[in-house]
């Protein structure tokens, strides 16, 4: 029952915020500000959304839906800050992307990728520090590719970083220290890449949080 | 003054739109309110429940706990859902569910202490 609390509590957040977005309507003086609301109601709701795809992807892991192939992950990564930039930016927020890999390919399923880098993405939205940005990067590493996150906000409890360092990560826990954010993303993100059987971790730094997924290089050459 | 105090920074930039004032200070968790108060006294507080760091609730407690900061209006605006008791035990004014509140309701609140 927790964790449908949590969910339920999560997925409340953006839905609240739309509808007080969308009656707040009526308050604006002018056609730019209306559009300014638009836009982030768009942002709001697609958060949403994704975070529902992603409850319904879990429940069809089982019957082995999603397969694995040759993955881009740059064009991954490129959809994904494409798509939260905005949301980024009505958090006060920037997502930063550095590529240090060759253009490999991975073995992945692009889907299930997709919402691993969104949901680092979206922790390190709501754990990142003030006036502090969120870096993706994409680092070779031998015979594998890292994609991290990298946030500047304060540290992940111990709790937390146990479980995900013990790959245990099977329900999502609400943290005191971050209510913002539920623990969803993360067992979203833990779920996946369990799924797609990549390593999936954190680095602690002393000013905030590294997650990370290492993937397989595809045999098969890059397309670009 | 009026101080808001909430960490989901779409939640505060919704506040910037809608209240339109200059007298408005923003804090994204309890502690930066709390040291803020230390000199200076707000009209109004505008507080969610679950902040990053102590809760509104502590932070409702600590401002309780001085006398120049007891009687300062506070008003809760939160997705948790509230017992009936929570404006009595805390001393708030106004609880607001972010579910279902008006923005005309947290205009008027607004307007009646600041």
């Amino acid at each position: 029952m927790e964790s449908e609390v949590v969910v339920a509590h999560e997925l409340k957040a953006p839905l609240s915020l739309v509808r007080q977005l969308a009656l707040s309507l009526d308050f604006e003086e002018d056609m730019k500000g209306v559009h300014e609301v638009g836009r982030q109601i768009v942002a709001t709701s697609e958060r949403a959304l994704q975070q529902v795809n992603d409850l319904t992807r879990i429940a069809r892991l089982e019957d082995a839906m999603f397969e694995m192939e040759p993955v881009n992950p740059r064009v991954v990564c490129d959809e994904v800050v494409d798509e939260l930039w905005r949301l980024f930016e009505f958090n006060r927020r920037e997502l930063r992307i550095e590529y240090r890999n060759k253009r490999r390919l991975v073995v992945a399923n692009p889907q299930l990728l997709h919402s691993v880098v969104y949901n680092f993405c979206l922790n390190a939205m709501n754990y990142g520090g003030e006036e502090l940005p969120s870096e993706i990067s994409v680092i070779d590493r031998a015979n594998k590719i890292r994609i991290a996150v990298r946030d500047y906000g304060p540290a992940v409890p111990t709790k937390i970083w146990r479980e995900i360092k013990d790959g245990f990560v099977n329900k999502p826990v609400a943290t005191p220290m971050r209510p913002g954010s539920s623990g969803l993303g993360l067992y979203i993100a833990a779920k996946f890449a369990n799924y797609m059987g990549s390593d999936f971790g954190l680095i602690r730094h002393r000013d905030g949080t590294s997650f990370y997924i290492d993937l397989p290089v595809s045999g098969q050459l890059s397309f670009l | 003054m009026i101080y808001v105090i909430e960490d989901d920074r779409g939640w505060e930039s919704y506040y910037r739109r809608l209240l339109k004032r200059d007298d408005v200070k923003y804090f994204h968790d309890g502690v930066a309110a709390i040291a803020e108060m230390d000199g200076e006294v707000p009209d109004l507080v505008i507080l969610d429940v679950l902040l990053t760091g102590p809760t509104g609730f502590a932070v409702l407690n600590e401002m309780r706990s001085y006398p120049e900061l007891m009687n300062v209006p506070a008003a809760i605006v939160s997705s948790v859902s509230l017992g009936d008791n929570i404006a009595e035990k805390y001393g708030v004014v106004a609880t607001f569910d972010k579910g279902k509140m008006q923005p005309s309701e947290l205009l008027e609140l607004v307007g009646r202490y600041a």
